[in-house]
């Protein structure tokens, strides 16, 4: 049977004090043969990703080793399967994990030489009552035990936090369409307003003021915005699902790639309107102010 | 006349509509330029930092991404064996480490280590002072903004604590010498970063001896890098080595994905814009000439005339729009680099945008199926104009 690569990274998870295997990718792993003694075998979960890429099945058992030979190696039994938390900092990378007790970790990863080796961990996950006083909490403990490391686990703030950069980014880009779109949106009620001067011409003989043809050039500015901006959120609500479908079959993770917020729909909407009625009040001045005869071409 | 002429008059009789052809095609233009660029600039960049260093040979002790490497045991002797193959002109062992400066009062600046083997090939450039002495470990050389956080230079000694796992080593602070002050390829733009011996890491963290990274190996010019990783790869089976060319393929494939999607999103988005921009601009106007172009096809034009007027008319606009996109393109595209290089993390010689001459194929390419694709349907329209009726419609009734 061929062995496995060694643990290559750990980390504490939750409460289980369930311990992370990453293990060594294109290194085969054999189900080992099922005997009585299966249900006496230490139970694992396996990622699904591990349990699909190898074909295994829960219930199956395994034989893992801490060794990159897989010498001392030991046999597990697949007693379920999980889906790794999705984490978008290792969104490409392939989740083979495993998830196995903390003393059988220690059991197969402990060099026999070191006698400390059979007490260390990576680390200790702790989760506070008053979630607010994280980082108070982080720098007395560090302050009592300067040995250890402790930092909260909340992310970094401004330009330290990667998703923080990439809303940025996100944000110049849809600031950049936003744009596009308007030049193309003023087009259009330039060619709109083109083809109703003599209307407005008409209108403005029968005794219509210019306020009042200029209100009625922004309303209707504001009702194309609105019914665009309402078409452009609907389609986004209804194209989030297809979306996140796809890219959660590209990089196999149950992450969450677009999330349709009101709060973004809102800003969508507040963002169109002033636009569209700026546009419809550009593309008109010039039939807002120009002469009513040579609107009707007298 | 000629189609192109007349189609050119054609559009200045309308200026204002085609200005605004231009200067949508030109803000849509800019963005599919800017995402042309984005599409393989990252690729480009670790490419070019990659053979900026001087070695095109990685070796590592296992194939898994960088945050998951297994170290590479022994790595010292295999450095020394792989430097022994007839392909390989140098093989250097390299490791990361992480240290603390001890200063009083203040919170202790991280600093990034590099511990390198015995070699001539350097990845880094002294500014100031000397490189690492041969056979000295107890010498350092630092960046330039460690030198002026910690007020030291050249021949300065200071104290330092390792960072092992999570946080601060329990074993005592060190003391070493500043040799030098130099820069570094890889840095990010805010990084403390330490060029030093093994011994220097491992009195730091207590690893084992000899323990690397990666070996990066410089492969011999007359043979080159491929045949350099086959010949690591008979010669010891047992480690990973990977040419630049496919350090860059396995980046493309995992690393990479997300901008090269975002920017085909993009650029799709882009180039609807465009085509729905002109086709709209085209048939309205096309519209309002029905009779004009009725009386063309009646004094003897031929379908095929009209059609190539509007043809033209289109690929005016289009053109004209997207040599405007190309400096508006470069100028945001800066912005946007700006903006993403700010990632923590990267490399200050690292870009997200870069210029390769591709991109300006690509962009005409592009631009010309948007000019082709938005005449289509205005083109159809005069094609199949019927003379008498319309000129009945539009000058008698």
């Amino acid at each position: 049977m061929a062995g496995v690569r060694g643990p290559i990274a750990r980390s504490t998870c939750g409460g289980l004090l369930l311990v992370g295997l990453t293990v060594g990718l294109g290194h085969a792993w054999l189900p080992a043969a099922a005997s009585d003694a299966q249900a006496d075998l230490p139970a694992i979960l396996l990622s699904r990703q591990l349990l699909a890429a190898r074909n295994l099945e829960v219930g199956d058992t395994i034989e893992l080793s801490g060794d990159p030979s897989g010498a001392n190696r030991r046999r597990f039994r697949i007693a379920g399967a999980y889906e790794p938390m999705p984490d978008p900092i290792r969104v490409t990378s392939e989740r083979l994990e495993v998830r196995l007790h903390l003393p059988d970790l220690l059991d197969l990863t402990a060099d026999p030489d070191d006698p400390l080796a059979a007490e260390a961990l990576s680390a200790i996950n702790v989760k506070l009552k008053n979630p607010e006083e994280a980082g108070a909490f982080a720098r007395e403990l560090a302050a009592r035990v300067p040995i250890v490391g402790v930092r909260a686990s909340r992310g970094a703030e401004g330009d330290r936090n990667p998703f923080v950069v990439l809303g940025r980014f996100h944000l110049a880009i849809a600031v950049l369409t936003l744009t596009t779109s308007a030049v193309f949106l003023l087009a259009l009620m330039v060619l709109l307003a083109d083809e109703r001067r003599e209307a407005v011409g008409t209108l403005r003989l029968i005794g219509l003021t210019r306020g009042r043809v200029l209100l009625q050039v922004l309303l209707e500015g504001a009702l194309i915005a609105g019914a665009g901006a309402l078409f452009g959120v609907a389609f986004a609500a209804l194209t989030e699902g297809a979306f996140n479908r796809y890219f959660q079959w590209r990089y196999d993770t149950a992450l969450v790639f677009v999330q349709i917020t009101p709060s973004i729909a809102w800003r969508s909407v507040a963002m169109a309107l002033p636009l569209g009625m700026a546009a419809s009040v550009l593309a008109s001045w010039a039939l807002v102010r120009g002469e009513t005869l040579k609107l009707v071409r007298r | 006349m000629r189609a192109l002429a007349f189609a050119w008059r054609s559009l200045t009789r309308r200026r204002g509509r085609t200005m605004l052809g231009i200067l949508g095609i030109a803000a849509a233009g800019a963005l599919m330029f800017d995402m042309l660029l984005l599409s393989r600039g990252l690729l480009v960049s670790v490419r070019e930092m990659l053979d900026s260093v001087g070695f095109d040979v990685r070796v590592l002790a296992s194939e898994g991404l960088p945050q998951s490497r297994v170290p590479l045991e022994h790595a010292l002797d295999a450095a020394l064996a792989l430097a022994s193959l007839p392909e390989v002109a140098a093989a250097v062992p390299f490791r990361i480490g992480e240290a603390e400066a001890v200063m009083g009062g203040d919170r202790p600046p991280s600093i990034a280590v590099f511990a390198i083997g015995s070699t001539t090939n350097r990845i880094w450039a002294i500014v100031d002072g000397r490189d690492l002495p041969e056979g000295d470990e107890q010498s350092v050389v630092v960046n330039e903004r460690l030198a002026e956080r910690l007020q030291a230079a050249p021949g300065d000694d200071i104290e330092i604590r390792g960072r092992c796992s999570a946080g601060p080593s329990i074993l005592p602070p060190i003391t070493v010498r500043i040799a030098g002050v130099a820069s570094f390829p890889f840095e990010s733009g805010a990084q403390l970063t330490m060029a030093t011996r093994f011994a220097v890491l491992d009195r730091l963290c207590e690893r084992p001896p000899g323990e690397a990274d990666l070996i990066m190996v410089a492969s011999r010019p007359e043979s080159g890098p491929d045949a350099a990783v086959d010949a690591i790869r008979k010669a010891r089976p047992d480690l990973y080595a990977f040419s630049n060319d496919e350090v860059i393929e396995r980046f493309e494939t995992v690393g990479f994905s997300y901008f090269r999607q975002i920017s085909a999103a993009l650029a799709i988005v882009t180039v609807s814009f465009g085509v729905v921009l002109i086709t709209v601009l085209l048939t309205v106007g096309v519209n309002q000439r029905l009779g004009e172009i009725a009386a063309l096809r009646a004094i003897g034009f031929s379908r095929r005339r009209v059609a190539g007027d509007v043809l033209w008319e289109s690929v005016l606009l289009v053109a004209i729009g997207g040599a405007v996109a190309i400096p508006l393109g470069l100028a945001l595209s800066m912005w946007l680099d700006a903006i993403l290089r700010s990632l923590p993390g990267v490399p200050a010689t690292l870009h997200f945008f870069v210029f390769e001459p591709r991109a300006l194929w690509l962009h005409a390419a592009l631009l010309a199926a948007v000019a082709v694709g938005a005449a289509l349907y205005p083109m159809w329209l005069v094609a199949r104009l019927p003379i008498a009726t319309t000129l009945r419609r539009e000058f008698v009734s």
